[in-house]
Order: C-alpha cells, then structure tokens, then sequence
C-alpha cells in the first residue's frame, strides 16, 4: 500500500492524520479502500459525502434513477439544477467538487440478481442505503456469496436501523436475513413514498453509516457486527439490541435453502419491488 | 406468584393499532401471554407478530432486555423491557 501523500493531502486529511486511530496508515487504506454505495438517495447521499470527503480513494454508486424535485428535501448533493438528471451523475459531479482526488464510478443501473455478484466483487465493502426490501434482501445474499462486508441502514418516518453485517466470516456474525429470514408482505409496509421520512434523520443515518464504514476500513473501535442499532428520532432514543446467528437461518445457517441468487427462496424476495422516489 | 407487568415500545409498524402510542405497559409472565393482553387491548395486533402457527413473524423481531427472543414461552420479569422491531426498507 502506497504510504506517500502529496503536501495537499497531509492538509486535506490532516484532521484524521493526527488521530491516532488512522494517522497516516489509516488514511493511506482510506485511500486504497474501495466503497460501493447502493442508493444516490436519502442515506446514500451524505454517506458518499462523508466517505468523499474523507478520502475512500474508489467510490461506486449504483442508481438507476434521476433526480425529483421531491428528493431534495434529504437527498443533499442534489441540487434544484440538478432535477431530470441521473443520480449517479449528479452524485459524480457533487464528489468531484468535495474531492477531486476521489475516483468515482458511477453505475447508472438497477440493482439486479445477474449484475449483483459481479458489482460487488469489484470492491472491498458494500453499504446500503437502498429504498425497498428487493433490493436489500439481493444485496445481503450477493454479498454473502461474494464474502463482503455490509454496512446496512434503513428508515421510515422517525424511525432508523443501522447494522454491519459479516456473516462470511462464521459464527458469531449474523446477517440480515438471520434478523429478518424473509421481508414482509408487500401491503404491511409502507414506503418512504407513502408513509414520509424525516429529511434530517436520512442524514443523522447516512453519516453513522459512513462512520461504520470507515471503521471497517480501518478496523478500528468495535463493529456493529451482531448489533442492531435502532434510532427514534422523535424520542431522541437510541437502543443497540443483540442479533444473533440463526442456525436455520436460509443463507447462513447450517442447511441454507439459499445456495445461490438462482435458489427459489432467493428469487422470491427480488421479486417484490416495494418503494419508489 | 403475581404476574408482572413489562414495558413494550413498538416499532411504528404496529403503531396504528395502539392509537400512536409507541411505549405501551402489559402484563404477562411470558412473551405470549403479554401479545395476549396486548392484544385485548389493541385488537389485531398479535396477529402482526405471531403467525397463524403460533410462530413469530419472519420480518418481525422482538427482544427481550436488548436480546433477541423467539419462542412465546420466553419467561418474563416485572419491569422487563421488549421491543418490537420490524424490518424497514426505506432508504
């Protein structure tokens, strides 16, 4: 790993380089890592803020969708301007004047079960800041397969949930679907759509999960592997509960029903798209 | 012995049956004993955390003191703390 940085670069990370927790080796992996962010939304937006800015050298993002006026209220490196346009693009152009040291690989696409495994191959950690159940149960079974760590964070109205997931690495790591084998019927849950989301609090979360992430990178402090972190917004309440392992869990447990994204229980939960906009 | 009384705070998923409340107070030695009093009181909302088998719903989780707990038979304490958490998907 290449230790050298420009003059520039001790100034840009200079508030990171004088932790003694990333100094400059931890900012050297910053520099070598390569993120995949999953959403250029409500999450995904300050989550590719926060880690441009600190200087995760590769940043993919996966987005099919352009920019909507009613985006802007949380989706903060989306400008008025910036209406009509892909998100990935915008998210591109928004990195570029954060960081112009920052590579940024912008993947204008769905999430889907033939690009998925070939997508998350390409980089070292995967964070979801995606808005339906398809889409996140896909990516925890792509990055099972492909043995990478997920930082995964979700919200609706008031209420957030954030988790790193590492279930490649055996017991005691649960993944996602050791906590939730299976998502729920479409009708039972709203989407941010219908039900509204605190723009404030995709941002709270956003960052929290991009501390997550660069505490993998670095491998620092304690994981939030095995823990779900829940934030009420409107309590100012935050619980971290205990997940664990299921041995019968369908991806990660002793008999896994899902072996692959063609398994039938796999393609059930890619099968329902829940949330839009 | 006297059945004690737990403190539930639910996930908004459920929060239409309890009239918006999200910390609710029950009785009941055991998980299933307290989705019964919960849902004498709220009715309908049992059948949102236990299936038709007696079986906790697969998108929803229910922790006990801040650990998972799966089984209705779960014994309980006076002044136990349970959450109940369903997945989310917003992003």
């Amino acid at each position: 790993m290449n230790r050298d940085f420009t003059e520039a670069e001790l100034h840009r990370y200079a508030r990171h380089i004088i932790l003694p927790e990333i100094g400059g080796e931890g900012q050297a992996k910053l520099r070598a890592a390569k993120v995949l962010v999953i959403g250029a939304g409500g999450l995904g937006t300050p989550l590719l803020q926060y880690l441009g800015a600190a200087g995760v050298g590769t940043l993919g993002v996966v987005d099919h969708d352009t920019v909507a006026l009613s985006n802007l209220q949380r989706q903060v490196i989306h400008r008025t301007a910036d209406v009509g346009a892909a998100k990935v693009e915008s998210a591109r152009r928004a990195l570029g004047e954060i960081n112009p040291e920052v590579r940024v690989v912008a993947h204008q696409a769905r999430l889907t079960p033939e690009n998925a495994l070939a997508l998350v191959s390409d980089y070292d950690i995967v964070a979801d800041g995606s808005d339906n159940f398809a889409t996140r149960y896909l990516l925890t079974d792509a990055c099972y397969f492909a043995q990478k760590t997920l930082v995964a964070a979700a919200i609706l109205r008031f209420e957030a949930q954030l988790s790193t997931y590492k279930p490649h690495l055996g017991p005691p790591h649960p993944c996602y679907r050791c906590v939730f084998p299976e998502p729920p019927p479409p009708e039972s849950v709203p989407s941010c759509a219908q039900a509204g989301v605190l723009g404030a609090m995709a941002g709270t979360m956003g960052a929290w999960q991009a501390t997550e992430v660069v505490k993998e990178i670095l491998g620092v402090g304690e994981s939030l592997s095995g823990k779900l972190l829940l934030y009420d917004a409107l309590d100012a309440r935050v619980e971290r509960l205990a997940i664990t392992r299921r041995p019968d869990c369908p991806l990660c447990g002793a008999q896994p029903a899902i072996t692959s994204l063609d398994s039938p229980l796999a393609q059930a939960s890619y099968a329902e798209v829940y949330c839009g906009d | 012995m006297s059945t004690g009384t737990v403190e539930v705070r639910l996930a908004a998923l459920l929060h239409s049956y309890t009239r918006g409340a999200r910390v609710v107070h029950a009785p009941g030695a055991t998980l299933g004993e307290v989705f019964d009093a919960l849902d004498e009181r709220y009715p309908g909302i049992r059948f949102r955390i236990v299936d038709e088998q007696d079986r906790m719903r697969r998108h929803v989780r229910v922790f006990v003191n801040g650990a998972d707990a799966r089984d209705l038979a779960t014994p309980l304490a006076d002044g136990d703390k349970l959450y109940i958490v369903g997945a989310l998907s917003g992003g």
